[in-house]
């Protein structure tokens, strides 16, 4: 999926012993083609700009006085970047524990995540066992069932056994199959992995486990790391359970605390839109940064390898 | 279907072994235990609970009362939020799936044109995907707020007497979660899954229908499209299926608001459940939803076989 190939469209009028038969035919295409690549550039400038300037206008709000932003014309730039924007989030509200309970929750379900999916999609691509087809067909069913349906009970009991405001109801799924799209993912992309590997390894001697741990799962590192990458962002994007399973503010996730902070009386009453932004713009740094060190798992084929079917 | 179910495997043969057989099986649900444990208990399980729940009156201090199908009757006759709620879920999810999925395939036919700087834009395209729900929506609450948002700012600067009142105003809340919706999923996986569709095309088709002299839109229509379907078919599916559950998008801008504007089918169980603690009348909605979208899910795919082209098969 590399797009790199940008200069292989050009060249249609490379020179050839035999002749184009019809001139002026051939000119017209060209030029048509030529006007059609214009266009184009248009178009990806115009979406170019649609998509980035909301980011750019996060960053830039964040940096200015609420004083600037509610003045009736708008300051594109930050007369001077208010840095304190952001330490002042950090003192209004405890949203550093915010950010510490998401990336604990993350740091219990990835693993959680890897492990089981991983298991899961072992059994499905490589055992035949009775029953394996019905289990597979249910698996991909729950993906079409809403949560809401579930979530009732499942509340009831979790709210039964007093787990309620502990990070058990929220991380207890992934270490029971996780997803059953990555799940999926995970058996796509075994079954591209030749069998003769596992059976050159039996016999050597080694077991199903050992053909998993030694054999597949270093075959697999890509797959994993982008279930890891994508239980990442589920997790740090996540609001519904949380909202639902934590109401004390200090067991709050991120995501769950700036909605907290949209409506939180403060001392002060001044707007807080520069603050609400400085606050999204913290949230969105992680995921940036993971992006910045790990985008071939984001957008490459690797995420797609199991789509293909 | 067809097809996974082929994939899938054929059943063990027979001629193997039966303790071949045996150790199949042994390890098969031994690798499975973790999900299977997962999909009883966290699944089937309460599906079942909830079902039962949704036949009783049951607000969680006394024990479940039951009283038949009373619930559905209920939200049927004497729920005034019931039908509203159902009419905005599907209003916005028939708007948002559909642009979304044009928006999608238009950027990655754009991406896959061999034009230069195309990497730069792809990810382009992609980050707004890469921010958190929540701080999305804040952000949009922000662009689009009726006194100091700058879309109004700008709109008033073009002459544009009474600007929207966007996520304020009754009649634009819907199209505002939209707008966002758009916004921050038709350049994400939904993209690049396109992308991957569109160069799994065999550029002999191309060349072919430049040869019958078709121009690049007829090439646009008569190939890539149906090439298409497929991709187009699988992310309608999922679409689909999570627009109908948009909950938190709508919750962190409005509340449902302003009055009951964006009151999705979610918010109502959700109302019902955590807010009134009428768990069996939330059960009863909750399952009512649960077979509209696998009833929604099976006639696409009944529908798919009149659509959606196979290539090569």
């Amino acid at each position: 999926m590399t797009t790199s190939s940008a200069t292989s469209g050009e060249s249609s009028g490379a020179p050839t012993l035999i002749r184009p038969i019809d001139h002026s035919y051939s000119r017209a295409r060209r030029r048509q083609q030529r006007i059609s690549k214009g266009i184009a550039y248009v178009l990806l400038a115009i979406t170019g700009l649609f998509f980035a300037f909301p980011l750019y206008w996060t960053a830039s709000s964040s940096l200015q006085t609420w004083q600037e932003l509610r003045s009736f014309t708008p300051h594109l730039v930050p007369e001077v970047p208010q840095w304190g924007n952001y330490a002042q989030v950090f003192e209004t509200v405890p949203f550093a524990r915010w950010l510490l309970n998401s990336f604990l929750i993350i740091a219990i379900t990835i693993p959680g995540t890897v492990i089981t999916s991983t298991m899961t999609a072992y059994s499905f691509a490589r055992f035949n066992f009775v029953g394996k087809n019905v289990w597979f067909i249910l698996m991909l069913g729950t993906m079409m069932i809403p949560s809401t349906v579930t979530l009732i009970p499942q509340y009831l009991l979790f709210f039964k056994l007093k787990l309620i405001n502990t990070y058990v109801p929220l991380t207890i799924g992934s270490w029971l199959g996780g997803s059953a799209f990555m799940i999926f993912l995970l058996r796509q992309f075994l079954m591209s992995i030749p069998r003769d590997l596992d059976e050159a390894a039996t016999l050597d001697g080694a077991g199903p486990f050992r053909i998993l741990w030694q054999v597949l799962v270093p075959l697999m590192k890509p797959a994993l790391t982008t279930v890891a990458i994508l239980q990442f962002l589920t997790e740090w994007n996540d609001f519904f359970a949380p909202f639902i399973y934590l109401n004390r503010m200090e067991l709050f996730t991120a995501a769950v605390g700036m909605r907290f902070f949209q409506f939180l009386p403060l001392e002060s009453a001044d707007p807080r839109d520069h603050l609400l932004m400085a606050s999204a713009a913290i949230m969105t740094l992680p995921v940036l940064l993971l992006f910045a060190v790990a985008q071939r798992y984001f957008i490459s084929g690797v995420v797609l390898s199991g789509l293909k079917a | 279907m067809a097809t996974l179910a082929k994939e899938i495997g054929a059943p063990p043969a027979k001629r193997k072994g039966s303790r071949l057989r045996r150790r199949e099986n042994l390890y098969g649900y031994l690798f499975l235990t973790p999900w299977l444990l997962g999909f009883f208990g966290l699944f089937i399980g309460p599906g079942l609970v909830s079902l039962y729940l949704s036949l009783t009156k049951y607000d969680v201090l006394a024990p479940p009362q039951f009283i038949g199908a009373a619930n559905y009757v209920k939200m049927f006759t004497d729920d005034e939020l019931f039908w509203p709620s159902l009419w905005r879920t599907f209003y916005f999810a028939g708007l948002s799936v559909p642009l979304g999925i044009f928006g999608s395939m238009f950027l990655a036919i754009l991406l896959n044109m061999k034009l230069k700087g195309v990497g730069f834009y792809r990810t382009l395209f992609f980050m707004p995907s890469l921010v958190p729900l929540v701080a999305s929506v804040v952000l949009w609450k922000w662009l689009l707020n009726t006194d100091f948002g700058i879309v109004n700012q700008f709109l008033g600067d073009m002459g544009v007497e009474n600007p929207p009142g966007w996520f304020s105003d009754r009649r634009w809340a819907i199209p505002s979660l939209i707008s966002l919706r758009l916004w921050a999923g038709i350049g994400g996986t939904q993209m690049i899954i396109f992308l991957a569709g569109l160069q799994g095309i065999p550029d002999s088709l191309y060349d072919a229908a430049a040869i019958d002299g078709a121009n690049a839109w007829q090439r646009v229509r008569h190939v890539t499209i149906p090439l298409l379907t497929p991709t187009i078919f699988f992310n309608t599916v999922l679409g689909i299926i999570g627009a109908l559950q948009t909950f938190a998008a709508a919750f962190v801008a409005t509340e449902g608001g302003p009055g009951f504007a964006t009151w999705f089918f979610s918010l109502h169980i959700w109302k019902h459940a955590f807010d009134y603690w009428n768990m069996g009348y939330a059960s009863a909605l909750a399952w009512f939803f649960a077979i509209i979208v696998i009833a929604l899910t099976i006639v696409q795919m009944q529908l798919s076989k009149r659509w959606v082209f196979y290539y090569g098969e």
